[in-house]
This record gives C-alpha cells, structure tokens and sequence, in this order.
C-alpha cells in the first residue's frame, strides 16, 4: 500500500508539476518558413517572416489566394520581434520548420553576427536551415515572390537549392551551423549562397505571379557571398560557387564543358569525385596541394570522336583535367588577389597538418594565404560515352 | 426402483440398455450381498461407467450429474449409472482464433469431448488430468492437465492449491477460472492464456505448461502465460519459419501501433510540430482547418465512437449485423470528415488503430491495447510525448511487476535467457528449438536430441558427413 502510494505520487508529480505550457493547437498556429533579416530604418533591424498558409499549400483546398503572408517589425532584438510581429499576425508563429533565413546585402556589408546568436540559441529554430544573402535587394522583397510550385520563395529556395547543390554544385550547402563553425574555427572564413530577384519584386509579390509561365518576378541564385568575418566582403560567380565545392570535396554530381576543338565544345558529366587537400608552410610561405580525382561520362559533343578506342579517351580526359585545374585554379587566385579571405578553410588543413608552424602565423593567416602557393591537380577518368560509342556526325552528309 | 431426472438422461439409451436388460428376466434378480451387486454390475455394465453410492446426497449429486439410480429391495447400496445426455454442439471450426493452414478443429463445450480431443492428439500415457468440482452451487467439472514427468511439480501443485481454494458458488466460464486463480487482478493483461485451439493447448502442454478445462465452455485456460505467449500463434509453426517469423514482427508492430499511435497523434499535433516534416505539417493543418476541437477531443470522439460500433457490432442480432457496418462507416467514415467534425487523417488514425488491435491473436490481450489507450491519449493531451513516455514506462515497470502463477511475465526477455530467444521475437526453424522454455524450470528439458537442419543426400563423390 506505501508501495502504491510512492508510485502515485511520483506520477502525480510527472503529469502535474510538468503541466502543458507549450501546447499548441493546430488551429492556432502558423508555421514560419522563411525569415528575413534586413537593416533597420530607426531600429537596428527589421524582421519579416513569412507565415504559410497552409491551406493554399494544399492542392485540395487551395482556392488561389496568396500562399503565406509576410510582415515585417522592426527593432533592435530579433529575440522580441520573433514575438512583436504578432502585431500584424493572428496565431502564434512556429519557427521550428524555418527553411530559409535571407539576410539583406546592406545589412551583410555592416556586421550579422550579433544576431546570430539568438538563432542558434533559440529552441525553437532548428541549426540546419539554409543562410542567404539577397544580392541588391531587401530580404523582406524576396520572400514576398510567389512561385509556382511550392509557391512559398522560403519553401522554393530551400528545394532549389538542394536540387542545384545535387545536380551541379551552385550552392555552396551552407547551413546555419556551418557559419558558425567558420567563424570560430581558425583559418576558414564563412560562404553563403547569394539570391536575386529577377524582375519586378513588386508585381513578384502577388499571387497573379504564380499564374504566368513566365512570372514577373523570380528568385534565382546568383553567386556565392564571401565574408571576412561577419562582414561581406564581395560576390564570386556561380561557376566560382561550383568550383568552391568542387575544392571541399562537397560536389556530388556537376557538368562541365571542355573545348575539344576550335569553337567546339564536349559536355562531361562528373559523377564521382573526390577532393584531397594537402597543405604545410614552407618558409614561412603556405604551400597548398589539391588532388582533385573524377570520374566522368560523355554527354554529348560537337567533335566527332570516335570512341571506340581507348586512346581517345585518355586524351579527351587529358583536356578536360587541364581545364579544370585552370578553372579551379582561377577561382583560387581570384579571391586570394581580390579578397584575401579563406573561404575554402585552407588554414583548416594547415593547422592539421602543420600545427606547430601555424600556430605562429595564426592570427595573420589571411595575409599568408593571400600569397599561398597552391597547386591543383586533376586526375580525369572518361568512363562511358552515353549510349553511343560512335557519334553520328562523322556520317552526315 | 429406478430413480432418473428426465430432462438430464438420454432416455432412448435407457431404453435401450437398461430397461431390456433388467425387464427382460422374468424371475429377477438374486442378489443378497453387495458382492453379488457387484458382480451382476460386471456382467451388465462391465464397460459403463457405474458406481455404487451408500448416502442419500449421494444419490442426489449422481443424479444432477445426469445418471440413473437403482435401488434394489434389501440392499444398502444403490446403483448409479451413467447416462448423461450426449447432445453437445458439434466438432467445429474455433470462432475466435482461426488459421489458414492448421487443424479446423476446436473445444466444445463438453468437457469429455475436449479432454478426449487433446487425448486425440498427445498419445502419452504421461499426459495426466485431474479432476476437480468447482462452485458450490454450479457443482462445476473442472480438469487440469499437464504431462507428467515433464511440467514443473511446484507449479502443477500450486494450480491444484489454487483451484482447490476457490470459494465461489457459481463457474460458468474459465474466464471466472481466471480471475480467481490469477496472480493479481488489478491488471490489464491477462495472466493466463486461453485458447479454443486443441492443437495450440496441445503444444503448450508439451511445453511444461498446464491447461485448465472447464466444463460449459469451449476456452482453455493455459498457465503460466507470459507476455510473448500473446503474439505466438500455432500457425507460426505451421509454416515457412520466415514468414512466421515476419507475422510475429507484424504483430508485435500492430500491437504497439494499437496502442500509441492516436496518443502519438495528439502528441505531436499538439506539442511537437517540428517533428513533422513541413509538407505534412502544411497537409495535416491544410486538413484541421475548420474544425472546431481540439485534437485530443477529436481523439477521444472518434475512438469512443469507434468502441461503440464495435461493441454493437459484436451484441446486434446477426440479422441486423449489416446495418451497423454500414452506419459505422458513414460515421467514422467520410461523412463525419466532410461535415468538418473531424480530419480526414483522424479516420486514418482510428482505422489503422482499429485494425492493428484485431490482429492480436488472444481476444483477451488485445483489451489491454484498448483500455491503456485511452489513458495515453488524456496523458498525452497534457504533457505530449513526455507523457506518452512516462506511461509506457510505467506500463512496463507494470508488467515487469506481474507473475503468472510465479513466472515473472516478460521473461523470457526480462530476465532475458538467450537460449529462448529462438523463438520470442523471430521464430527458428523447428530443428533448432530443441529446449523448453526455461523459466519453466520443467523436469525435463530437452524436447528432442540433437539434430542438424535438413539436407539433402550427398552428391556422388562427396564425403557424407
């Protein structure tokens, strides 16, 4: 009987003293998938979520109204607006499904990381959701364009990219947590995709947009930001973007286009690579070894090569390991001339490998890096042709 | 003079045997002793069940148990006979636990039939019943068999202490049995195993276990019963030991998604919605709009509601039976969903529940789905999945807690035996498990000697092992 009466208190104690503070019906919520953070007129930001409208999301019910409703506050915390934008909204916001976080190029060039640390703070906020940088816009202007198939920009983007990043590499697959992983780990300084609208983002912000085959306003990506520090630095292109990935062995499958003649050109497609970063210092001079190997096939081609012998191979693949040291290579020099910012975390490597020596240039690691001796190497390896051997070009007429 | 209650004697056989036999001497009988009785008794009845009965109460109990009595002029004794009447439903095909491959035979309600049915099937002098009278009004028969040699004498001993303190006046099914032998009655589970199955008594019995027959009805009791005996059925041994390991898998899954899965619902919608993924979150609220309850309501309407149809179900007269399918499913059904009561996922929810907890094998066990249900959906509305957490703990510090008839009832998981792992989760070939259940601690152990799995003849030249 004790016995009993212990065990009922402790479970008594279980279900009451926990209680039900965080219960949320269904019908009382709205779910938050993206979030802009943008330079504030007054205050030091304005934040603007989007909340979906989920019946609109559902090809049932939809009835063709706007598919989420964005609004924006302003103030010097994230922390409190994440609650003051209720202001203009009827439910309670959930930020546990946040995709997308857009912060605005003018408020990238002063400083993000102060409000940073709420995101990751936050309970509620996962760490994993994609980071942006709306490039010449506000990013409270590109969460308002529709689109028609997921039809929310958060929802879009965060499908977009992970389809670009799968197929070809233009994003660099940066999520909250590797931000601040660069930030604090030395010798690597953070990326972030960068997004624009293309076309009007005023008529983008309407639900007419998501009618037309070819929408006012679209969000594409655009490039790759980089930063030193918190602070943006500049833009690369997306090519840059692709070989950026290429470097942290991050690439799953990409395409690339050789000049196999005169004006003519033979697509690869690149579906098994592996990257191999060496790094030591030398003399007080970084020297930085990239083994870059791949497999490939022949996806199509203007030259008539015929690949029926093993040789053609080889010097196919010999042009294209050429042009992909070059265009790696170039992007590598790029920003060691332009910008001077690790981003490919070569100091990472460094520090791994040659410790002792790094410890001493650690803190001017930038400086070190800017006049590095990097060397890349490709090994190319031309698998298959398609389902072709021959071309039939060689039989025109 | 013949004493006899016509409506419990077969009077066609009477007429048959005794009246010819008696009537047809002219000069009657000469009997002045009771060996005389005794073997005129031989000569007549050598092979029918007769008895000589002294005592007034006597003669009373032989003839509620259905025979005649004969007195005799001069004699102290009388002479009993059994006649009872023989007219029992048929040998059928069990209602509750059918198979596909197996015997289609099941218990009667007649306790000779079922005890000469299990005979049928262990051809072993070793199998032993016990007879016992239970009830002090019903005068109920009730047996006990085990094998001998071969069940544990301490459990065997205590279900004889056990039946033998039952103190009640009236038996009519082994259910009563059950609940007054048990190990402890405030439980959801059920501590003994019942089966209508002559073939699955059967190979409990073979087990070490002991089966408890009841007069009246068709259900056997088998103990000890622990928890994994509930998700075993014979037809696992029937066939292909992959497939019947697989349908054991289903039925452990069935049983734990009976159990949680509308607390589960009700949990996450209501508490933890990043743990959706986002389309099905938007679906899920795209569904909920409109409707006017909470979810943990909407739960609780639809699975009363769905309790309520089955209980009809199971009373209505048969020849109505077909209305209550149709009125049931229009009202859990889309009607329900389209007038905006409910969600279209609720009726998934409460179909996927309702037919996960039919698939328990032992009507009884699936009861204990159906009510600790209901306790986690209300433990879940306040504390989410932090609730239906500590319920289940606290269900299975539960079970862990119970004993059938000192048998702990998880084992053979806790306290885990590897050896009978062979056949708690998957089922092993039948080669394989050779040993009795352990935590029997029966007499002996071993079922069969050692042998390896079947193989084919050696090929020409090859070694044979």
């Amino acid at each position: 009987m004790k016995k009993c009466g212990v065990m009922s208190v402790i479970f008594l104690a279980a279900i009451l003293l926990a209680g039900c503070w965080d219960q949320r019906e269904l019908g009382e919520i709205t779910v938050v998938t993206g979030m802009a953070v943008d330079k504030g007129e007054n205050d030091k930001y304005i934040l603007t979520v989007e909340g979906i409208n989920a019946t609109e999301l559902n090809n049932r019910t939809a009835s063709g109204f706007a598919p989420s409703i964005v609004y924006s506050a302003e103030g010097n915390s994230l922390a409190e607006l994440t609650y003051r934008v209720n202001e203009g909204m009827s439910r309670h916001l959930i930020y546990s499904h946040m995709r997308t976080l857009i912060i605005g190029e003018e408020l990238a060039k002063e400083g993000i990381i102060d409000f940073i640390d709420f995101l990751e703070r936050n309970r509620e906020i996962r760490d994993d959701f994609n980071i942006l940088i709306a490039r010449g816009a506000k990013g409270s202007d590109v969460l308002k364009v529709t689109y028609q198939f997921q039809k929310s920009t958060s929802l879009k983007l965060h499908t977009q990219l992970d389809t670009m990043m799968k197929d070809w590499g233009g994003d660099p697959g940066v999520r909250m947590n590797d931000v601040i992983t660069a930030w604090t780990a030395p010798g690597r300084q953070p990326v972030m995709a960068a997004v624009r609208i293309k076309g009007d983002p005023e008529a983008g912000a309407s639900a007419e947009n998501m009618m037309k085959v070819t929408p006012d306003a679209l969000v594409v990506l655009d490039s790759l930001a980089i930063f030193k520090g918190d602070k943006l630095e500049g833009f690369l292109t997306l090519e840059d973007s692709r070989n950026y990935l290429w470097i942290q062995n991050k690439i799953n499958k990409t395409s690339i286009t050789v000049k196999c003649n005169e004006s003519q050109y033979m697509g690869l497609r690149v579906y098994d690579t592996r990257t191999k970063v060496k790094g030591k210092l030398e003399n007080g001079k970084a020297k930085i070894d990239i083994k870059i190997r791949a497999e490939a096939y022949i996806d199509g081609t203007h030259c008539n090569d015929q690949f029926d012998k093993a040789k053609t191979y080889e010097e196919n693949g010999e042009i294209a390991q050429k042009q992909i040291n070059d265009m790696v290579g170039k992007t590598i020099e790029k920003v060691q001339q332009e910008y001077g910012t690790d981003i490919f975390g070569f100091g990472e490597v460094v520090l791994r490998q040659d410790y002792q020596n790094f410890k001493k240039v650690q803190n001017n690691w930038d400086e070190k890096f800017a006049d590095a001796d990097i060397q890349v190497d490709t090994a190319l390896i031309i698998r298959r042709t398609g389902i072709r051997t021959k071309s039939f070009l060689k039989e025109v007429k | 003079m013949l004493i006899y209650l016509t409506t419990m004697i077969d009077t066609k056989l009477l007429k048959e045997t005794i009246l010819q036999s008696i009537s047809g001497k002219e000069d009657g009988f000469n009997l002045t002793t009771e060996d005389d009785l005794k073997s005129l008794c031989k000569e007549k009845f050598g092979g029918a069940g007769y008895q000589l009965v002294g005592s007034f109460d006597e003669i009373i109990t032989s003839l509620l148990y259905g025979n005649i009595i004969i007195l005799f002029k001069d004699m102290e004794k009388a002479l009993s006979l059994s006649m009872a009447i023989g007219e029992d439903r048929s040998i059928t095909e069990p209602s509750t636990q059918t198979v596909i491959r197996g015997p289609k035979d099941g218990f009667v309600e007649s306790i000779t039939t079922n005890v000469s049915l299990l005979r049928r099937r262990i051809k072993n002098r070793n199998l032993r019943f016990e007879k016992f009278i239970i009830g002090s009004e019903t005068n109920t028969s009730v047996y006990i068999g085990y094998m001998e040699g071969t069940a544990n004498e301490k459990i065997v001993g205590e279900v004889r202490k056990r039946l033998g303190q039952i103190k009640v006046n009236a038996i009519f099914e082994s259910g009563n049995i059950e609940e007054l032998i048990a190990d402890k009655s405030a439980t959801p589970f059920p501590l003994a195993l019942n089966s209508e199955r002559p073939d699955a008594v059967a190979s409990n019995l073979l087990e070490g276990k002991i089966a408890i027959l009841v007069d009246g009805t068709p259900f056997v009791l088998v103990v000890p019963a622990v928890l994994v005996d509930f998700f075993s059925i014979a037809e696992d041994y029937y066939q292909n030991f992959m497939m019947g390991s697989f349908l054991r898998i289903i039925r452990y899954l069935s049983f734990m998604i009976a159990l949680i899965t509308p607390s589960l619902y009700v949990g996450i919608l209501t508490f933890h919605h990043e743990l959706l993924p986002t389309p099905l979150l938007l679906g899920i609220i795209a569904q909920r709009e409109g409707v006017p309850f909470p979810a943990v309501i909407e739960v609780i309407l639809m699975e009363v509601t769905f309790e309520i149809l089955r209980e009809a179900g199971v009373r209505m007269p048969r020849a109505v039976g077909q209305t209550v399918s149709i009125v049931g499913a229009l009202v859990i059904g889309q009607a329900a969903a389209e007038a905006g009561i409910i969600s279209n996922i609720m009726v998934i929810i409460v179909a996927i529940t309702a037919i996960a907890n039919f698939v328990s094998p032992t009507y009884s066990f699936g009861a204990a789905a159906r009510l600790l249900r209901f306790l986690l959906i209300i433990v879940s509305a306040i504390l989410g999945l932090y609730g239906v957490l500590i319920v289940l703990v606290f269900i299975v510090a539960h079970l862990s807690s119970l004993r059938s008839f000192g048998i702990p009832y998880l084992s053979p998981v806790a306290p885990f035996i590897i050896e009978q792992q062979k056949d708690v989760f998957f089922r092993f070939p039948i080669w394989s498990m050779r040993k009795r259940p352990a935590y029997l601690k029966t007499q002996n152990p071993e079922k069969f000697p050692k042998t390896g799995s079947p193989s084919p003849p050696p090929m020409k030249g090859e070694q044979s092992n």
